[in-house]
């Protein structure tokens, strides 16, 4: 059983216009999400266009649940964890690195425009970071307009 | 290569009479040409069968797993890599391993052959003792082909014909190549812009018939549960909607990245003739050129996503 | 029964001129195969080639087809409720079928529709479709249709059969749905004494070039389970990789498997090809798995082909001899081999 539950396609032309880009956001829990709540604390500016999945560890994500997300009609993903040798669990982060670059590599090889997909390491101290790197993320990916390619839409079938 | 025949046959008969290993894996001839069965040998006097030549082309590492006690296999230079991930995976123990290494001088490429002889029935595809001439047969007709011009994609850009790992050897070593050359298909789709990209993906995955005979071929695909049987999440639909299509094989050819042999199993299976080398050898040129990796080539070194270092490549993250 | 020839210029002018008023198929030269495809007046047939890649059988049973659809927004009337798919089925012809795969429709069909039930997206496509096939002159080394009850100019399953005499086309029908098809087809002459000739000539000469053969004597009469336990099936098909191609390949399977997707606040039933090849074809919902060994999956598939079909229908046995699976297999595992040594078992061991 499929349990999909596709986000709203902007498909109307009036829909374009006041079209907003819908962003996966994978932050780890032990430092972008506390990131995230350093800067609503401090009260700074930062578009509301993502929805926040909280992960144990950057480690945790894997190349499947990026192309879920892309399937499911987002327009952008971003992945967020600790700097290198911040990580809880000593190297998760390392070993996701590897895997990151790796799957980027391919997901630029097959067309899927490099701007789509973000990763950043920010801190549970770097509120102004985040902050920052929210408003590029969405910058880059309302510059590339909504997601076309990898959309699981009803099955095209006989 | 035909001559290796010979060799085999008595190293087999050798093994399986002393005892020293309780099966043998190899090939028997086919029952029609271009393709060979491999098959489990238990028994000294069933080595007859066995057969060697240019049309060796599946992966005997894909067999060993199944096995119990201490299994003689055949390894190309590609196959014994693929053993090498095997014991580096902890999917077999090296000591119940014999491996009996054949210096390779490529395999031919069954579709170029059929392509060239058309709609005309080959009734046998041999090798002349030169080891260079392929002599395709028919009813009325009989041509030849330099093996060169008709070689798999895979061994005509191959670095390491030898065996890295083996216990015994069925032939002299072969001068590991130089100058290789990149690998065209890889390069050609670099080229293009993204867009372009995709739009060939999809019309290059739109034939595939979702028969998984490329993930089968594929020694590395050995996941007791393959995530394309997976439900709650079921990350990829079952019909042949393109967007599912694509999604099984991306990742597909994801869960190779850094594993890959390029033994070109996946690519000589497919029914429908799909250029499945394009996802697996961008990989395997990103590995080599990022991490300066080839897979399977170092018995003791971990698999290139199971390590890291402190200098990894990180400027794309910010 | 009618009797006309073509030139091979009306020939295909013929079938493109029909298309224009109703689905047509066709064997149509792709860049990398032939492949049976809808004729749309741009693509090149091909009658010439032998064996298509795949079979047929996606004329009438589409690897994916919508049963269903359904919704699940409350507000809707029927939310929740499945509701059958619209298909506007239209008479359809299929040209080039090789009489091989034309008897393919008549074994599977028990299948779809019997005294018990009737499918209705399989059944309603076979009935609609007519059948036009293309007799084979050069049977190729792994036909071996002759021994399991068709042949290179078999008519089973056929509305009309053709014949291609070299510059020109044979046509001939067979059922009334094929004398019907004669006379939409534009252009061809009555054909004379001679051409006919030819086409027997033709006909006699390719059953006698069907170098491969099977026996299947000893099949009926075996005790089933007997055959289940025999020793050969153990490690005979090692090299199997257990993809679905020669399943997928094969004409007579007939295996689906029932999916629902939903897509927000709608969804779809449908049906796509399954193969007892996967492991997965089997598996319980509680994680055990009655075929969980490789060889009793290849053993099912023999099984079904050549002792279960033959048992139930008493017909059969369920294989056209196109030796298409063993043409597509990557590890060479033979049809002719398994029935071989099933058929030798049985007239031994029981």
């Amino acid at each position: 059983m499929n349990t999909n539950t596709n986000m709203a396609k902007p498909d109307a032309p009036s829909a374009v216009e006041a079209w907003e880009p819908k962003i996966v956001a994978f932050f780890c829990n032990w430092c972008t999400y506390g990131a995230a709540d350093l800067a609503g604390v401090n009260r700074l500016q930062y578009p509301p266009n993502f929805k926040v999945i909280r992960v144990p560890c950057s480690g945790r994500i894997s190349p499947k649940l990026i192309l879920q997300a892309f399937r499911n009609g987002a327009d952008g993903v971003w992945v967020s964890g600790c700097h290198p040798g911040d990580c809880h669990y000593i190297e998760g982060n390392l070993y996701a690195r590897r895997r990151f670059t790796m799957f980027r590599e391919m997901m630029k090889f097959i067309g899927i425009e490099e701007k789509r997909l973000h990763f950043s390491w920010i801190s549970a101290a770097e509120g102004t970071k985040f902050a920052e790197v929210a408003r590029d993320v969405i910058n880059d990916v309302k510059a590339l307009g909504p997601a076309q390619k990898l959309i699981k839409r009803k099955a095209e079938v006989e | 290569m035909q001559q290796y025949t010979e060799t085999i046959r008595e190293i087999a008969k050798k093994l399986l009479e002393s005892g020293e290993v309780e099966a043998f894996i190899g090939y028997r001839k086919g029952s029609v040409p271009m393709t060979h069965r491999p098959v489990v040998i238990r028994k000294a006097e069933e080595v007859e069968t066995l057969v060697w030549d240019s049309h060796c082309a599946l992966n005997l590492a894909n067999y060993v797993r199944d096995q119990k006690g201490k299994i003689a296999v055949l390894a190309t230079g590609c196959n014994s890599r693929n053993l090498v991930m095997h014991v580096k995976e902890h999917q077999v123990e090296r000591e119940n391993l014999h491996i009996v290494g054949i210096p390779c001088t490529g395999m031919v490429d069954h579709r170029a052959i059929k392509k060239a002889i058309g709609d005309r029935d080959i009734l046998e595809v041999r090798e002349e003792a030169d080891g260079e001439t392929i002599v395709v047969e028919g009813k009325d007709f009989e041509e030849r082909f330099k093996k060169s011009d008709v070689l798999q994609r895979n061994c005509k850009t191959c670095k390491h014909p030898n065996p890295v790992m083996y216990d015994e050897l069925v032939g002299e070593l072969l001068p590991e190549p130089e100058n290789v050359g990149p690998c065209e298909a890889v390069e050609e789709v670099e080229k293009m812009e993204p867009e372009e990209r995709w739009t060939h993906f999809e019309s290059m995955f739109s034939d595939c018939i979702r028969c998984y005979a490329c993930r089968n071929a594929c020694p590395l695909c050995y996941c007791p549960t393959c995530f394309v049987d997976e439900n709650r999440p079921q990350w990829v639909g079952k019909s042949i909607d393109k967007s599912d299509t694509l999604t099984f094989h991306f990742l597909r050819a994801f869960h190779m990245a850094g594993r890959c042999t390029d033994c070109g199993a996946c690519e000589r299976v497919c029914p429908v003739d799909i250029p499945l080398k394009y996802l697996t050898n961008k990989l395997n040129k990103e590995a080599l050129a990022i991490y300066g990796y080839e897979a399977g080539m170092d018995p003791d070194s971990k698999p290139l996503l199971d390590k890291y270092k402190m200098t990894d490549l990180n400027d794309f993250i910010r | 029964m009618t009797r006309k020839v073509y030139t091979k210029e009306e020939w295909n002018s013929a079938v493109t001129r029909l298309a224009e008023n109703q689905r047509v198929f066709a064997p149509v030269k792709e860049e990398k195969y032939t492949a049976f495809k809808p004729v749309n007046g741009r693509n090149n047939f091909d009658f010439d080639t032998l064996k298509t890649r795949m079979s047929p059988k996606q004329v009438v049973f589409p690897q994916s087809e919508r049963m269903f659809e359904f919704s699940m927004n409350p507000k809707d009337e029927n939310s929740g409720v499945l509701q059958e798919s619209p298909k506007g089925h239209e008479a359809q012809v299929v040209f080039g079928l090789r009489p091989c795969d034309a008897m393919s429709f008549e074994l599977v069909r028990p299948n779809f529709d019997n005294a018990e039930y009737r499918d209705p997206w399989w059944t309603d496509r076979y009935e609609t479709t007519t059948f036009v096939g293309m007799g084979c002159n050069q049977p190729r080394q792994t036909c071996f249709c002759t021994s399991v009850g068709s042949g290179p100019f078999s008519e089973k399953g056929l509305d009309a059969i053709a014949c291609d005499l070299g510059e020109s086309i044979l046509l001939k029908a067979v059922t009334e749905k094929g004398e019907e098809l004669l006379k939409a087809l534009e252009g061809g002459k009555d054909a004379t004494d001679e051409d006919v000739k030819a086409a027997e000539h033709l006909a006699q000469a390719a059953e006698k070039g069907v170098s491969s053969a099977v026996e299947t004597d000893g099949l009926k009469d075996v005790a089933e389970k007997a055959l289940f336990e025999a020793e050969f099936w153990k490690d005979t098909f090692d090299g199997c990789i257990n993809c679905g191609a020669c399943t997928y390949a094969c004409p007579t399977c007939w295996c689906f498997d029932i999916q629902d997707e939903t897509y927000k606040d709608e969804g779809l039933r449908m049906r796509n090809w399954d193969s007892c090849m996967f492991p997965l074809f089997t598996k319980h919902g509680m994680g055990h798995n009655p075929r969980g060994e490789k060889y009793q999956r290849v053993r099912q598939r023999f099984m079904h082909k050549f002792k279960y079909y033959i048992e139930k229908y008493d017909g059969g046995p369920l294989c056209v001899g196109c030796g298409r699976c063993v043409d597509v297999c990557p590890a060479n595992i033979d049809i002719r081999e398994a029935v071989g040594l099933m058929n030798q078992f049985s007239k031994q061991g029981s």
